[in-house]
């Protein structure tokens, strides 16, 4: 569809005035072509103060009319921010659809979606100190505050960068960072929080599987004792057990050890001191790759480049020779990258 | 990729809800119901809930790039309460039923009671685009905005710059806005009325603008009228007052004349608007009295004294003003405690929101208007919002109970637009 012009239903009136004001004295006026003219000029069009223009205004629609009402009325409401309160239209939006608006519900219609509290700037200190400057483990600090281990480690970098940034005196979005506190609902972990409301968020998720998703019939024994274990057989042969995928398996450990008996402040310590090696491990995991890949590597220096060479063996390329690792020109595959038209969006960023 | 413009992009006819901070948008939010759909065919139901969930989530991506990137598995999670898992097997699940143990009290905590709304979830993987996720941060005021800044290189991926906001974050990915940017998008927007509001005499000046000589005969009659029955003393302050103001505006051009180098185009700008508004006055003064005269005259002379200075020359001045005053202080009692720690706060809020005419948006900074009811912040990301960079922690899922797709729809609606893409991918 052609970009349609404003006002374009005024054009063949323009084109008509032009017309008629031409000296031509063969053709004189008709009274059917001056109609429309005389009616164009008779409704004055609303509020033109563009002497200039023989364009008409924009006609004042009713739901135009309406906009603005609501406008003029809800501007206290909506206009600006609620200082430290969140502003959402269930505010005076109560029924929507037929169900009820919670308070904490953005959009009406959706009761799923929920604004749920942000991490304040007091919170995001306490977790970095606790990281930083206490050295606790990551899993320590998420059972502790109830926040997601990786939300702590987003807090902790993202804070480091902040703290950077202090030293080097680089100017910081501060107003902005007050202003956006001010709206949204907000946890500040304090010690009467953590014992009183909800914890933050669920710190225990584990995926579901799509596998686990059908209605499976087992038939077994009944005095035969059926285990989550079990459970995870039944529905495929790689589908690992809960207990296997929980984020903070040392958590479920020390919350046998307390149930077996053992007093809960040393089960928490355990726990400290099992996280921590948990983490250590892991980071000597991390370190042993990397070491095994520079491995692989060769590094020429040039000077102006560095080289980096790596052995591939060409012949490596799966059952079908079809394989997405595999490298050069296969015969019968096309290198779609190499044609037009392609974007080649990176899929990750180091 | 050409980007498609769009004719009424907040219409009140054919309303839309976008992804935008709009004041249309909050009206158009606030009519929003899921439309009687019982007339309708099933492909009727499911094309009006395609268009009316598209128009909301990346209306600016193509129908056939985001049909790629459509999935027709949901994700989702369960939380596994600790307590619970080393307390049970799972056994306990199947005991009871025959074996004459009824109703058991083990619960998996901490979840929410009701179905897990999969088809709330139909938009996850666009949550996933670099621009959008800047949107959902709060970093810009629409999708389209965010969009702009990542195509103009204010957005960083990991350190790095990235220009495609087509690029699907990883989990882990932090993401970075250049924070004049944000300030700029999510700021109130420097207009030249709201600068005119602050000088209190440019309003005046526009009214002898509009209706010319009309004004003018009247301000002739009424000087006759005021010359024939107060006489001469009036007289005599008017020629006065009149004098003073073209005094002034010899001042005002010289400055102009002198052509010094330093003084900037914005400089000159305030001049010539100094200029305009000398003249205004002198225009209307044949009907002002003379307590009116003398406040304008002195409003004037601060402004051109104001305006001559260089900077360094303003605070110079403003130094030696406060010496003044600390001088005439001295003599009277000085500041107390709660009242010296009011000025500290007053001085250290203006030091850290300065008013800053040099920035692109209105200064001091305030959040702009009809954004309040669009702010919150998806539980998948985790944002810093002091330096303007946030990571995306995970994709979005559906849990029992939420679902962490922020979509205005209901779930009629999106179980409709799901099935829509069933078909088609």
């Amino acid at each position: 569809m052609p970009p349609r012009i404003r006002g374009s239903g005024s054009q063949p009136l323009l084109l008509l005035s032009s017309l008629e004001s031409a000296p031509s004295s063969s053709l004189p006026p008709s009274a059917a072509l001056a109609a429309p003219l005389h009616r164009s000029t008779a409704s004055p069009s609303p509020q033109c103060n563009r002497s200039f223009s023989t364009t008409p205004a924009r006609q004042v629609t009713r739901l135009r009319r309406l906009f603005k009402d609501w406008c003029a009325n809800n501007a206290p409401l909506f206009r600006y921010p609620q200082p430290g309160q969140t502003n959402y239209v269930s505010r005076i939006l109560k029924q929507s659809d037929f169900h009820e608006v919670y308070p904490n519900q953005p959009f009406p219609n959706n009761p799923a979606f929920r604004s749920e509290p942000v991490l304040s700037e007091t919170a995001r200190e306490t977790i970095w100190r606790a990281v930083m400057v206490e050295g606790l483990p990551l899993k320590a600090v998420s059972a502790e505050y109830k926040v997601d281990v990786r939300r702590v480690a987003a807090v902790v970098r993202m804070k480091e960068i902040e703290k950077k940034w202090e030293r080097e005196g680089k100017p910081m979005a501060i107003p902005y960072a007050k202003a956006i506190m001010g709206m949204l609902p907000r946890a500040n972990l304090t010690e009467r929080e953590r014992r009183e409301g909800r914890p933050f968020e669920p710190i225990n998720d584990i995926h579901v599987h799509s596998y686990t998703m059908q209605q499976l019939f087992v038939p077994t024994s009944e005095s035969r004792e059926f285990t989550r274990a079990d459970a995870a057989k039944a529905f495929g042969d790689h589908i690992l057990p809960p207990d296997e995928k929980m984020r903070i398996p040392e958590l479920v450990e020390m919350e046998r050890k307390i149930s077996q008996g053992l007093p809960p402040p040393q089960a928490r310590a355990e726990f400290v001191e099992e996280t921590k090696k948990s983490e250590q491990e892991l980071a000597a995991k991390m370190r042993a790759r990397l070491q095994a890949a520079e491995d692989r590597r060769v590094r020429v220096d040039s000077g102006r480049f560095e080289f980096r060479f790596e052995k591939i063996n060409a012949e490596e390329v799966g059952p079908t020779g079809r394989a997405r690792r595999a490298v050069g020109w296969r015969y019968g595959v096309p290198l779609m990258d190499r044609k037009r038209g392609e974007i080649k969006i990176p899929t990750s960023v180091e | 990729m050409r980007h498609r413009r769009l004719l009424r992009f907040h219409g009140l006819k054919r309303p839309r809800v976008r992804q935008t901070w709009n004041k249309y948008n909050l009206f158009n939010l606030l009519r929003l119901r899921t439309p009687l759909l019982q007339s309708k065919t099933f492909f009727q139901q499911k094309w009006i809930a395609k268009s009316m969930t598209r128009g909301y989530h990346g209306e600016h991506i193509k129908e056939y790039k985001w049909e790629r990137m459509f999935s027709r598995r949901p994700l989702s999670a369960v939380n596994m309460d600790p307590t619970y898992m080393a307390k049970h097997n799972g056994s306990e699940q199947a005991s009871g039923r025959g074996s004459g143990v009824s109703n058991l009290q083990v619960r998996n905590k901490g979840n929410f009671s009701g179905m897990t709304p999969y088809m709330q979830m139909v938009f996850a993987p666009m949550e996933r685009r670099l621009d959008i996720a800047i949107f959902r941060a709060l970093f810009a005021s629409s999708a389209r905005q965010a969009r702009q800044f990542v195509i103009h290189g204010a957005v960083t991926v990991n350190g790095k710059k990235m220009r495609h906001p087509g690029y699907l974050l990883n989990p882990g990915d932090m993401f970075q806005v250049d924070i004049e940017r944000v300030m700029t998008a999510t700021g109130q927007p420097k207009r030249p009325s709201q600068n005119q509001k602050a000088l209190p005499s440019s309003e005046s000046s526009e009214e002898p603008a509009e209706d010319g000589g009309e004004a003018e005969a009247e301000g002739a009659a009424t000087e006759a009228a005021e010359g024939a029955t107060e006489g001469v003393d009036v007289e005599a302050a008017k020629k006065n007052h009149m004098k003073t103001l073209s005094e002034l505006k010899e001042r005002a051009k010289k400055i102009m004349a002198v052509g010094d180098k330093r003084i900037q185009a914005k400089h000159k700008k305030q001049l010539r608007k100094f200029l305009r508004q000398v003249k205004v006055a002198m225009d209307s003064s044949r009907k002002q009295s003379v307590s009116e005269m003398t406040s304008v005259e002195e409003e004037l002379s601060s402004l051109l004294s104001d305006l001559s200075l260089t900077p360094a020359e303003r605070k110079a001045k403003a130094e030696a003003e406060q010496e003044q005053e600390a001088a005439t202080s001295s003599d009277k009692p000085r500041l107390n405690e709660k009242q010296r720690a009011v000025l500290a706060e007053l001085i250290a809020r203006e030091a850290e929101n300065p008013h800053d005419p040099s920035k692109p948006y209105a200064t001091p900074w305030r959040p702009r208007d009809w954004m309040s009811p669009f702010a919150f912040i998806p539980r998948y990301l985790e944002v810093n919002q002091r330096i303007c960079a946030a990571v995306y922690l995970r994709h979005p899922v559906a849990r029992p109970g939420r679902s962490e797709v922020p979509s205005p729809f209901s779930p009629t609606l999106s179980q409709l637009a799901f099935n829509w893409y069933l078909r088609r991918s």
